[in-house]
């Protein structure tokens, strides 16, 4: 029987986030993640190593890229027999994937792996309208020339067409925007404060740049050296100066110096057990604790779309014993500001505490100087699926320079109403 | 040697065109001692990534091997086209080819190159000769390619035979890929070289191909890019570009690794004794 251990993330390594149809708008996920995983290769000695396993994913992802990550570890300098696997559970997926390959080092399945994620907004598949694709589809499979005819006769001109993917729920039609206004007026987060954020958000990402945090976590890529989005100047003048984007009327707060751009990206994280680090000569910079998804039902409109990690993060500290006030540092993606305003709030409210999470007394209020302390998606930018590995690697060297104890707290919101959160030790 | 410095790369497409308006005039049996050099050549980003892209690289900011090749055609091509040079460009062959990368190339690094050509000799299929380019980073040497070039004629059977291209790797196909027909069109429009023997079979017809084929430099690019990351390092490959490759068609790719040595080969899938090409790499 296996007996558990723990987890190591030893570092990690993204490029820097480029804006949708900027420098990056030629390259594929593939290339991008490539870049990354040579990136991570080079900065820790792995050339010609074999990992224990390589997951990554992209959300926007062409069909022919069903093999992305394995495909991208054999253009990288890992040992070509180093397995590889896609997953995709929306803007989770760098942190699933991480939770995941924690797992098997903790069991012993594993000595050493690579988590990680990324997004094109730029290098979207194309696909022809659905009602095209089926008679397409009806043509390839007729087998006399009869049917053929009988196929091809039902093509239309006016089926012509092609359609970019969009960032839109399937099952409401409405942009994930759409639903975040929903939310973010329903915990009355105002404009001043999401914009407040914002600001914090382009201040702490400068700054992080400025004192070389980042020197060991981004590599430079297509000639670009830090995140494009990055406005180190912006005022709160400036964003407050910006027309609303989502929601309409006086309530509408959002706009998009407070919401995420569409961006292009990816990043890994590196993970290993204790002595397959000590072998490599490398220094453990935190360990993974654990880690919980949750999702809501955002389809009646009983709970917001992206409200998943207020429920999947009290979960978690029940099972630890934790309360919320028990973290040195916190990371809440920032999809909107909203998004993170509204989850603070929501832990804050007894009434949501009581009858939603059952609890008897609210999670409280957090130390806001300890929430996102090198900047996060507002300013970074978000390409879905390379946000988790930027915030772990992040947060872990960021714990690894506060010493040993100390906590950090990650969450995620995703797509299809889903959150993904866990929790570091810096080693 | 006079070294003579253009102030920007030159535009191919008329100097291809004055090419072939003086292909017929040329003649002599001496390369002019000359060196054409151009500095600050930039590499444009959406022109390299279609380049990656055709050749099977990743989209990254290394320089692949045979690139800077591309980035110097219009150079070689000025050189080559000077009233004095004793060789007719339209119809040249590409025989050999070898490229030393001294160290990885970043593509944000602005490159001076030169070009000189050099020994004009006898071959048994008409006349050869060296073409070398270099280039450099401020005064670092950190590409170095030699080229050999076929000028189809009345041969000479006595002469000197250059190395022998080595043996082509057996064994089974490691790789197929088939090559459509506007192959060559398409690299044109990414290299800019538009020698009309790559673009359409009449058009190699008139310059006495059967049909239109496959530009080498694709072919020794699709290969290096097919053999990893080393290339992009410190390497030298040594290319020979034994047999046209006529387009469309399907070829195989075979492997022969060694300890710090690589050997492939291009291979006909239709007709595997016919190989279209054998390259090294060494690192």
């Amino acid at each position: 029987m296996p007996t558990t251990r723990r987890a190591a993330v030893l570092g990690g390594n993204r490029i820097p986030f480029a804006r949708q149809f900027g420098p990056y708008a030629e390259a594929s996920n593939q290339d991008m993640l490539t870049a990354t995983l040579e990136g991570l290769v080079a900065r820790h000695g792995l050339a010609g190593e074999r990992v224990g396993e390589v997951v990554a994913g992209a959300v926007i992802k062409h069909s022919r890229d069903f093999n992305l990550t394995r495909e991208a570890v054999l253009g990288s300098s890992l040992a070509p027999d180093t397995p590889a696997y896609d997953i995709q559970q929306a803007c989770g997926t760098g942190l699933e994937a991480t939770i995941l390959v924690a797992n098997k080092i903790a069991l012993g399945q594993a000595e050493s792996a690579i988590a990680g994620g990324v997004d094109s907004a730029s290098d979207a598949p194309i696909v022809v309208p659905e009602r095209l694709r089926r008679k397409l589809l009806r043509l390839s499979r007729a087998k006399t020339p009869a049917d053929r005819a009988r196929a091809a006769i039902t093509l239309r001109p006016t089926d012509l067409g092609i359609q970019v993917p969009a960032a839109t729920e399937p099952r409401t039609g409405m942009s994930m925007g759409q639903h975040m206004a929903i939310t973010a007026a329903r915990w009355g987060v105002t404009r001043e404060a999401q914009d407040e954020l914002a600001l914090a958000s382009h201040q702490h990402l400068a700054a992080a740049y400025e004192r070389g945090f980042f020197d060991d976590l981004v590599t430079p890529y297509l000639g670009l050296t830090r995140d494009q989005n990055l406005r180190p100047d912006t005022t709160l003048e400036k964003l407050g100066s910006l027309r609303t984007a989502f929601g309409s009327g006086p309530d509408a707060t959002m706009t998009a110096g407070n919401s995420t751009p569409l961006s292009d990206g990816a990043s890994a994280v590196l993970l290993g057990s204790q002595e397959w680090a000590a072998a490599h000569g490398l220094t453990p910079l935190a360990w993974f604790v654990d880690g919980e998804t949750a999702a809501v039902d955002h389809l009646g409109g009983e709970e917001g779309l992206l409200m998943a990690p207020a429920y999947a993060v009290p979960r978690m500290l029940a099972r630890q014993g934790l309360t919320l006030q028990d973290f040195d540092l916190y990371e809440i993606h920032e999809a909107f500001a909203a998004t993170v305003l509204s989850t603070l709030a929501a832990w804050e409210s007894p009434e949501f505490c009581r009858e939603r999470l059952g609890l008897e007394a609210p999670l409280g209020s957090i130390d806001r100087s300890r929430l996102n302390v090198n900047g996060s998606s507002l300013a970074a930018g978000h390409p879905f699926a390379a946000t988790g590995g930027r915030i772990v690697a992040s947060l872990a060297k960021q714990l690894h320079e506060k010493g040993s104890g100390a906590r950090g707290l990650i969450s995620i919101c995703a797509a299809g109403g889903q959150g993904v959160v866990a929790i570091l030790e810096a080693a | 040697m006079a070294v003579e410095t253009l102030a920007t790369l030159p535009a191919t497409a008329p100097l291809l065109a004055r090419a072939a308006v003086t292909a017929r005039g040329r003649r002599g049996s001496e390369v002019p001692q000359r060196t054409l050099r151009v500095e600050d050549v930039r590499v444009d980003r959406g022109r390299l990534a279609a380049y990656q892209r055709l050749t099977g690289y990743d989209v990254s900011d290394t320089v692949p091997q045979p690139y800077p090749w591309v980035l110097a055609f219009p150079l070689q091509t000025a050189l080559m086209t000077r009233p004095d040079f004793p060789l007719a460009l339209p119809g040249l062959v590409h025989l050999e080819n070898r490229v030393t990368t001294h160290r990885p190339l970043d593509a944000s690094e602005p490159l001076t190159f030169d070009v000189t050509a050099g020994d004009l000799r006898p071959h048994r299929r008409g006349r050869t000769l060296d073409v070398r380019l270099e280039a450099r980073v401020d005064d670092e040497l950190v590409w170095t390619c030699d080229s050999v070039y076929l000028s189809r004629g009345r041969g000479d059977e006595d002469a000197p035979r250059g190395d022998a291209p080595p043996q082509a790797p057996d064994g089974p196909a490691v790789a197929v890929w088939r090559l459509p027909d506007g192959l060559g069109r398409e690299y044109a429009g990414v290299s800019g070289d538009v020698n009309p023997i790559h673009l359409h079979p009449l058009a190699a017809r008139a310059m006495g191909f059967r049909r239109h084929i496959a530009h080498g430099m694709w072919t020794y690019a699709r290969t290096l890019a097919a053999l990893g990351r080393t290339s992009l390092g410190p390497s030298t490959s040594r290319v020979w570009f034994t047999k046209p490759v006529f387009l469309p068609s399907t070829v195989e790719l075979v492997v022969g690794r060694a300890p710090g040595a690589t050997t492939a080969a291009l291979r006909s899938r239709r007709d595997p004794p016919t190989t279209h090409l054998v390259l090294t790499l060494e690192a």
